[in-house]
């Protein structure tokens, strides 16, 4: 096994896991900033019209109600302006949070300082809320969230939004879903989205276009026409205008394809997993839960071939195993045999991962890792000589009789000279 | 670091919102004045309206300008940020997400390394299990006591996995049932808990299945409460008792460690006990309650544990000058008492045959030491665009500390490959191990072979005995 040569912290290199943290609140600012360029610049535009209408005018009731309305827009810009800096706030807050949390990794100087762990178990609990985010079990993030304290480290009202829309779009219980908060979103996030060349807006539109389609009534027709010219044309993509002008030619129960699968319910799923690829590329947020990553990783350099052989000693017949013999209740203590306790049992060959582990890749090595003055008893196992005599010990085998540990007081018992020194290279 | 630092404190300082909104104010106040001209005395009203409305376009235009200025710092200080940003993780692109130099780029590729030729990535082997991890997440959220949070999360899985099998999707949820409860609220007071499982024939072993894993991790943080807390040892000695048969297998010191503590706390806190009611004394009811804790306990531990118990017991005659004895040190309590419970937790969660530290977090702490060496190892191989030929192994070396070593490995010395349930490791009559396929290749043909190691010569028929390392 390759032991790592220095104990000591490498921060970069330990970062990988972190960057979508530090990035997310920026992007909001940068969006926050946005949203505050484009009140200005309205409010601009409002405040110069009227001004201008005002001299043409010259009565001075027409001039104070001119006046009047111009105040109006300037305080509602001051409104606007005011909840955008007290969002700002809360992210700096937030920012803010999280530099210190990363700050802290600099003040520690190993891996294994005690400190280190209460650092690692706060990226835990962050992976764990952001993986619930995703999966859009938004009340168990929540809790957990307060619950550890890490309110600020996590972004629980933009999963909480994403999810919203994304519920929307794949309708309650499986029926036609709802573009509209969608649209609302692609409209407040045009410039972002026309940066990185999204379809979203136009996929959002032609299904606006198919739902009024589907109606076949004469009038919606209609509209679903005039839709399309406003929408489909003038893009760089001529596709949309073609297929939504073949689309009406087509009733709503055609078997032909593509037109069929545009009329089908199952475009809704597809546009949600559209809207959420789009908003997770726009938020610089990975595609995969970053517990995902950490985990397969994690896995793949603890297992060895052994976590999952026949012969392991860590493994009894777990009690929680969810197989074949659910019926037999081996939920009783005794059937569970006995394991060595000095031992800590390898996270593998625990319950909880077992299963998870058989399709990762075990870690190699180059070179073999035991224990000090191995010892092969007769029936095949290979104990450190020292830590054989201590567990025999306790298990209160008599002088100058040794036990295999993993079979307890039930295996079989050998004098020490039949105990032979191995040689592992 | 202290770059993002001084670049957030910029931004927090001076480059936000806040100058934008005076300048806004002040727009109004120009409005209003003007307004106020306009419909204020008669000198004021006639002759100026005109003119005061004509002396706004100037100003406003002004305090526009002012504003988009205001907002370009803004836009500055954010762009500071992002430099200070690029500049510490710059070339640690990890996760194939790409630091492009907008800010709106960033592609999202979670996992790039595309461990597993065949397989698909392990990344996508999670996904595909998704019910698997969430029992792993549901078991940590019990482990760490946050059995609020568990019920919540149990309930939510449900509720989805009910919604999604309407789809027709099929997900294995059976593990739910070990976690939900019939009552919500795991009553943690309840002393009839333990009594319950006790006479574990009485109760069917469906019923038994359900809630189970709740109702230990309660149990357990029940009396790690207790033991903690309120100082008190009655819920562990007894459990100790009703295990002490596996934990005696298991050789685990627990029970004797509860004894000992509990015989040291009754000699240092002396407490007016009603049954030694005829000792006159105060200031020995501790030793002598003490004393007679050891007679009724102490015996059943007789074999193994004589010496500390004589050690003990020999206490008793320094009470009056306990701090100055030689055996003060076996009576301060506080590491005791926190060696205990943590001896208590690993005992309990052994006999539930689970590590007793939580496995996600080892996993996490083990990935977030292997990511840095696979994703450079994945640059590498994208750029000389080969691949790797074995998908059940990791293509390199993921070191990790000593004490994340949980099995012991063996590799071959000769092929150099790890001993697996395919190749494993035979031991040939000198002692010296190698892997079985080596064997076989070395002793191809012939009846006799030479360790290749030590002159040893030994004939070859079975092969090597087979060794469990």
């Amino acid at each position: 096994m390759a032991e790592l040569t220095s104990t000591k912290l490498d921060f970069d290199s330990h970062l990988l896991l972190d960057q979508p943290l530090l990035r997310l609140p920026h992007e909001l600012l940068r969006k926050n900033l946005k949203s505050a360029q484009r009140h200005i610049e309205i409010a601009n535009k409002g405040i110069a019209a009227s001004i201008q209408t005002l001299t043409t005018h010259s009565s001075p009731a027409e001039t104070l109600a001119a006046l009047d309305a111009t105040l109006l827009k300037a305080q509602t810009l001051k409104r606007k302006l005011k909840a955008l800096h007290a969002e700002e706030a809360t992210l700096h807050r937030q920012q803010k949070a999280r530099i210190a949390h990363l700050q802290e990794l600099h003040d520690i100087p190993t891996i294994v300082d005690v400190k280190y762990d209460v650092w690692a178990q706060t990226r835990l609990d962050r992976l764990l809320v952001d993986y619930l985010l995703r999966q859009n079990y938004l009340a168990s993030a929540r809790q957990l969230a307060e619950a550890k304290g890490i309110v600020d480290l996590v972004d629980i009202p933009v999963f909480e939004e994403c999810g919203r829309i994304e519920a929307s779009l794949r309708g309650a219980n499986g029926e036609y879903g709802d573009v509209r908060e969608a649209l609302g979103w692609c409209a407040e996030n045009k410039q972002a989205l026309k940066k990185i060349g999204s379809i979203l807006e136009m996929e959002l539109r032609l299904q606006q276009f198919i739902e009024m389609a589907r109606t076949g009534e004469m009038d919606k027709l209609m509209e679903a026409i005039a839709h399309a010219r406003k929408h489909f044309v003038g893009g760089q993509d001529t596709l949309y205008g073609l297929r939504a002008g073949g689309l009406l030619a087509h009733a709503p129960d055609t078997m032909v394809e593509p037109y069929k699968m545009m009329y089908a319910p199952t475009r809704y799923p597809y546009l949600a997993a559209l809207f959420l690829r789009t908003h997770h590329t726009l938020f610089a947020l990975p595609a995969h839960p970053l517990l995902h990553t950490a985990v397969s990783a994690g896995l793949s350099a603890l297992k060895t071939p052994t976590c999952h052989s026949a012969h392991n000693p860590h493994r009894g017949m777990s009690s929680l195993q969810h197989s074949s013999d659910k019926t037999t209740s081996t939920m009783s203590r005794q059937s569970v045999p006995p394991l060595l306790t000095d031992t800590p049992v390898c996270p593998i060959c625990s319950t909880e991962l077992n299963e998870l582990a058989r399709g990762v890749p075990y870690a190699h090595h180059t070179k073999s890792y035991m224990e000090d003055d191995p010892v092969v008893l007769p029936n095949g196992r290979v104990f450190g000589r020292d830590r054989l005599r201590g567990l025999n010990v306790k298990l209160g085998v008599p002088e100058g009789r040794v036990r295999d540990p993993t079979d307890g007081l039930g295996g079989a018992e050998w004098g020490w000279g039949e105990v032979r020194k191995v040689f592992i290279l | 670091m202290d770059a993002l630092l001084t670049a957030h404190n910029t931004l927090t300082t001076h480059a936000n919102l806040s100058t934008t909104l005076t300048t806004v104010d002040h727009l109004i106040d120009l409005l209003q004045q003007t307004r106020d001209n306009i419909a204020g005395p008669p000198p004021n009203t006639t002759v100026s309206a005109p003119l005061q409305i004509a002396k706004l376009k100037g100003p406003i235009r002004q305090t526009f300008e002012k504003a988009e200025e205001d907002l370009k710092e803004v836009n500055k200080g954010l762009n500071g940020y992002q430099k200070a940003w690029k500049e510490k993780f710059k070339g640690k692109d990890g996760l194939g997400m790409e630091g492009s130099g907008e800010s709106l780029g960033g592609g999202g590729g979670g996992v790039g390394l595309g461990l597993g030729a065949g397989s698909g990535g392990a990344s996508g082997g999670l996904a595909g299990q998704k019910g698997l991890v969430e029992r792993a997440i549901a078991m940590h959220l019990l482990r760490e006591g946050e059995f609020h949070v568990a019920s919540t999360f149990v309930k939510e899985v449900s509720a989805q996995s009910r919604s999604r099998n309407s789809d027709g999707i099929e997900e294995d949820h059976s593990w739910l049932d070990d976690f939900t409860t019939d009552s919500d609220n795991v009553d943690m007071e309840d002393e009839h808990l333990e009594d319950d499982y006790e006479d574990g024939e009485l109760y069917a072993p469906e019923v038994m299945e359900r809630g189970y894993l709740q109702r230990k991790f309660a149990e357990m943080y029940r009396i790690l409460d207790a033991l903690r807390n309120h100082h008190n040892l009655a819920p562990a000695i007894h459990w100790a008792n009703v295990h002490s048969d596996e934990l005696g297998a298991r050789a685990s010191n627990l029970e004797f460690e509860l004894a000992r503590l509990r015989f040291v706390e009754l000699y240092t806190s002396p407490q007016p006990d009603p049954s030694t009611s005829d000792n006159p004394d105060p200031s020995f009811s501790g030793p002598i309650a003490a004393l007679h804790y050891a007679r009724t306990t102490f015996p059943s531990f007789h074999p193994r544990y004589t010496h500390e118990i004589s050690a003990l017991l020999g206490a008793l005659a320094f009470s009056p000058s306990l701090p100055t004895s030689p055996y003060h040190t076996l009576f301060s309590q506080e590491p005791t008492r926190a060696s205990i419970a943590t001896l208590f937790t690993t005992s309990f969660t052994t006999l539930l045959a689970l590590p007793s530290s939580p496995p996600l977090l080892t996993t996490t702490n083990a990935g977030a030491l292997a990511l840095p060496v696979l994703t450079k190892y994945s640059h590498i191989l994208s750029r000389t665009r080969s691949s790797w030929t074995t998908s059940q192994e990791l293509p390199v070396e993921t070191p990790l500390p000593g004490s994340m070593n949980f099995h012991n490995i063996f590799v071959c010395p000769v092929s150099k490959e790890q001993g697996t349930e395919a190749n494993w490791p035979v031991m040939l009559p000198c002692g010296h191990v190698l892997a079985r396929e080596s064997l076989e290749a070395h002793a191809r043909g012939k009846g006799r072979c030479k360790c290749p190691y030590c002159p040893v010569e030994f004939r070859v028929e079975g092969g090597g005995k087979r060794v469990f390392i």
